[in-house]
């Protein structure tokens, strides 16, 4: 503390800046696409796995700080997307109305479900998200005036400030959103919020008995899973232009668990791996492959067997396998010191 | 239609979520578990069941009977390769893994079974006995019979036999259990695998009114889960209890509310009966120690 | 000398047996304040119903936490309110605060978030504004730290404070338990075996850090533990109980003498 660090030093060191880097970087990818160097299909394929990153990212803080499940991951999405597309095409209201419906209205539902849900066991929560999924999925189905049922819900590229979007504007709104949620995770889980957050995790009883009132902390990291993935299917929405009530099954909400098991609990660039390993691998690299390719339950198996080794053997996921590659590096140019590899598992007891 | 038909109708649905949802309790009362891939698992050996069925042309009878082994030892194979080896992680990464097994069997059956939806004959395909001006097809009567009788025996086993008490003391408290000299890990085996054959039957029973597809089970997961939450997961009988009134709540809404959301609302409606007893209807609460 | 904390009848079953009955005594200001009794004699159960982790079934803890609080919290007028009924996560506001018998620390994180969490109650700064980091968020957590930083130099650890607690050796985590209480600014702190795993010289110098405690903040404590050296040696009063009833109470010399703490324990010597 008593040296006082370059402006340069301080800015490499700021977490912000890189997001913001991270978010430079991947806004190269539509500029490759437009060159050609990227097929556009690849480009889509990374975009949804951006948009499966926030999602994921919101998951993360409720199943890596509170412990808690949501099966219903899917049904939020769908609802962000349905109410994206309604707010924006029917109502005729514009993407910014369109983008705080599809905040707002699935954290309300979601914050209710957590209020009947979360007193009595953790576990309810997933029972619980899991019906409401599965009522969401028929009310997409059902619902004609609101998602036009299973013939699907034909939307359109928006117009921001005035501005007719293409695909590769729309890809830029989605890097813009990620960069943004992987800084508000960040603030959350460091500062007050985290600490709390934190404490609930280790031991609930001490954190009760340090003031933290779990219910609502719980609550709050639902809450904030819910509003990403009502942002995150209005991306969705507008980045495809359609929306199928089968889109939002309960195997989305599995993939999405998946991807926040196998990049690794609390871990924010972890996530954004996570989301590329569960849905970009099987697009780009095992549907390439031959004759299994073709095989249809493939990346269900993927990501099934994934979720099991890694709770078997890497608690921490993808990230724990970064710390301890580097753990190692760190032993090789330093080896009078101990590298100390903090195993735990996963979520609280 | 009078009263007693959906009732009827209802106590046969009812006798699949009963199945399904024992399954569900031997797991979480032996293992701690919340068994998401029940479904699934009976998903997987049901569809066995109908791809011996059509394939090689073998009575159904034969083709359960090749459906339970499956189940047995999907059942064993998932305790002793899975589940028993995370003895360190956590409820929740136990539950995670369950979800992984879903998705897992998911894959598997299209790969292994085809991925044309494939039927299942009743068990008795026709003939009806008649209450009054209500019907019940002798299919319909023999499920009903074959839940509450399953589900009657295994009380019996649970209360009088030997295994019963083994399997109720890993339930109550494993670690001494253990001590005792009770061996946990054949109980967990034996209640995984209860709880696959369970699974299959459950999945036998409603394939008939609908086709054999990856997804068939979905509904009768979620309900068999919302039974036991309704009838609490401090007891065997009560999950048993929560499948046939919701069976029959869902049927009598379906009927006299919506035939489109009365499965829905019910859903809600248990949800908000959780605000009033949170342990369920035979649940008793407990303390937790500090 | 008035009371901070007066337990009135405190009687709990678990079923069907009776862990406490009919249990009463009081702390007075800035008193040490031991609880001691044989093992099973419902110590613990003291602690968590005096902390609301239980319920009694019959009974009253009264508690007196400053009329400044009294008023934050909406008692005008009385001078005690009865916790009873209150949530867990609600008691540490009035200022009584606890240890825990395994200590309780986050392991992941810094020596100093660590004791930042005993302020959880204090921060102001809305939700939304800790997830913008907003100014007066940033304000309030840099005046947080500050304070925590002089918790830990109190427990003469501060030199410790931005490493990771997990790491650290057992006397040093126990005194950042220590040190996470002192944030809530306590009227009262429940000890709970602050001895245990502890070294001869260590213990010795548990004593002063709990005496000095007291004539810093002006708090009272209240002390469970096994460890009688400790007991007599820091204890203005002592309570002892046996199988869940009010045995005796006095001063250290008065409890030594007595018969009947004498005979609880004697029984308990064979099996201990």
């Amino acid at each position: 503390m008593s040296d006082a660090p370059t402006t340069a030093a301080r800015l490499a060191r700021n977490p912000h800046v890189g997001f913001v880097v991270f978010g430079a970087l991947l806004m190269l990818l539509p500029v490759l696409a437009s060159s050609g160097l990227l097929m556009t299909s690849t480009l889509m394929t990374l975009g949804f796995t951006l948009i499966y990153a926030i999602v994921a990212m919101g998951l993360n803080l409720l199943l890596g700080y509170s412990g808690l499940i949501s099966l219903g991951t899917a049904g939020f999405m769908g609802l962000g997307a349905y109410l994206a597309a309604y707010v924006q095409d029917d109502l005729g209201l514009g993407f910014w109305v369109a983008v705080l419906a599809a905040l707002v209205i699935p954290t309300v539902i979601g914050v209710l479900v957590g209020v009947v849900s979360l007193r009595v066991r953790s576990i309810y929560l997933a029972i619980a998200t899991l019906t409401i999924s599965e009522i969401l999925l028929k009310t997409f189905e059902q619902a004609e005036w609101f998602t036009h049922g299973t013939a699907g819900k034909q939307s359109r590229y928006p117009v921001l400030f005035g501005v007719q979007a293409d695909r590769a504007v729309v890809f830029l709104i989605i890097v813009v959103a990620l960069v943004l949620v992987m800084m508000l995770t960040h603030n959350i889980v460091h500062g007050q919020l985290g600490r709390a957050l934190h404490a609930m995790r280790a031991s609930e009883v001490a954190a009760q008995a340090m003031g933290v009132n779990v219910l609502k902390y719980k609550l709050f990291a639902f809450a904030v899973a819910t509003m990403y993935a009502g942002l995150a299917g209005a991306l969705y929405l507008f980045f495809l232009k359609s929306s199928y009530p089968s889109t939002w099954n309960l195997f989305l909400s599995l993939n999405v668990v998946a991807m926040v098991v196998v990049g690794g609990l609390r871990s924010i660039y972890g996530t954004v791996v996570g989301a590329f390993v569960i849905f970009a691998v099987p697009e780009l690299v095992l549907k390439r492959l031959p004759v299994i390719g073709d095989v249809s339950g493939l990346p269900y198996i993927f990501s099934g067997v994934l979720i099991i080794v890694a709770i078997m053997f890497f608690p921490q996921g993808l990230r724990g396998l970064w710390d301890i590659g580097r753990g190692l590096l760190a032993r090789r140019r330093r080896p009078a010191e101990p590298v100390e590899t903090v195993r735990d598992e996963v979520g609280v007891r | 239609m009078g009263l007693l038909q959906p009732l009827l109708r209802s106590l046969e649905t009812g006798s699949v979520y009963a199945l399904a949802a024992l399954g569900i309790i031997l797991v979480w009362r032996t293992s701690r578990v919340m068994h998401f891939a029940q479904g699934s698992m009976g998903m997987f050996s049901g569809t066995a069941v109908a791809f011996v069925l059509n394939r090689t042309g073998a009575p159904l009878w034969a083709s359960v009977l090749v459906g339970a082994v499956v189940a047995i030892f999907l059942g064993f194979a998932v305790d002793v390769a899975v589940i028993r080896r995370l003895r360190r992680a956590t409820t929740v990464g136990k539950e995670i893994v369950t979800l992984g097994l879903i998705m897992v069997f998911l894959g598997l059956a299209p790969i292994l079974f085809g991925t044309e939806p494939m039927l299942l004959p009743k068990a008795i395909p026709d003939g009806a006995i008649t209450i009054g001006d209500a019907y019940l097809s002798y299919n319909g009567l023999l499920n009903i019979c074959l839940g509450v009788a399953i589900a009657a025996t295994l009380f019996v086993v649970l209360q009088k036999t030997k295994i019963g008490l083994a399997i109720r003391a890993t339930a109550s408290d494993d670690s001494t259990a253990r001590l005792m000299g009770i061996p946990t890990r054949s109980v967990t085996m034996l209640a995984w695998a209860t709880a696959g054959v369970l699974g299959m039957l459950a999945a036998v029973m409603i394939a008939p009114a609908t086709t054999v597809t990856p997804t068939f089970m979905n509904t009768v997961q979620v309900t068999a889960l919302f039974a036991c939450v309704l009838g609490g997961f401090q007891t065997f009988y009560g999950p048993v209890l929560g499948a046939y009134l919701i069976a029959v709540a869902g049927n009598y809404l379906q009927l006299y509310v919506s035939s489109v959301w009365g499965e829905q609302l019910l859903y809600l409606l248990i949800l908000l009966f959780l605000l009033v007893r949170p342990n369920g209807l035979v649940g008793k609460t407990y303390l937790k120690k500090v | 000398m008035s009371d901070v904390l007066r337990v009135e009848g405190l009687s709990i079953s678990f079923g069907g047996l009776k862990a406490l009955d009919d249990l009463s005594f009081s702390v007075a200001d800035t008193e040490v304040f031991g609880l001691i009794g044989p093992n099973g004699a419902g110590k613990t159960t003291v602690f968590n119903c005096i902390t609301q982790f239980y319920r009694p079934d019959a009974g009253a803890v009264w508690f007196a936490p400053g009329a400044e609080r009294l008023d934050r919290a909406g008692h005008h007028g009385s001078d005690a309110i009865d916790l009873v009924g209150e949530p867990v996560h609600r008691v540490i506001r009035y200022g009584l605060v606890r240890t825990f018998q395994n200590v309780e620390i986050i392991p992941e994180l810094s020596v100093l978030d660590n004791v930042l969490i005993g302020g959880h109650v204090d921060f102001k700064a809305s939700m939304l504004s800790q997830m913008l980091r907003l100014p007066g968020a940033r304000k309030e957590e840099a005046q947080y730290r500050e304070k925590a930083r002089e918790a830990l130099s109190f427990l003469s650890i501060d030199h410790l404070a931005d490493q990771i607690a997990g790491g650290q050796p057992y006397g040093v985590r126990k005194r950042l338990e220590m040190a996470r209480t002192l944030m809530a600014e306590p009227r009262l702190i429940i000890l709970d075996e602050p001895a245990a795993g502890l070294n001869e010289s260590e213990t010795e110098q548990l004593a002063d850090t709990i005496r000095q405690i007291r004539d810093r903040f002006g708090c009272s404590v209240l002390l469970v533990e096994h460890d009688m050296g400790l007991v007599m040696n820091v204890c203005d009063r002592i309570c002892a109980i046996s199988f869940g009833k009010f045995l005796a109470l006095g001063t250290p010399e008065e409890i030594q003498r007595d018969v009947r703490v004498h005979e609880a324990y004697l029984g308990e010597r064979d099996d201990d």
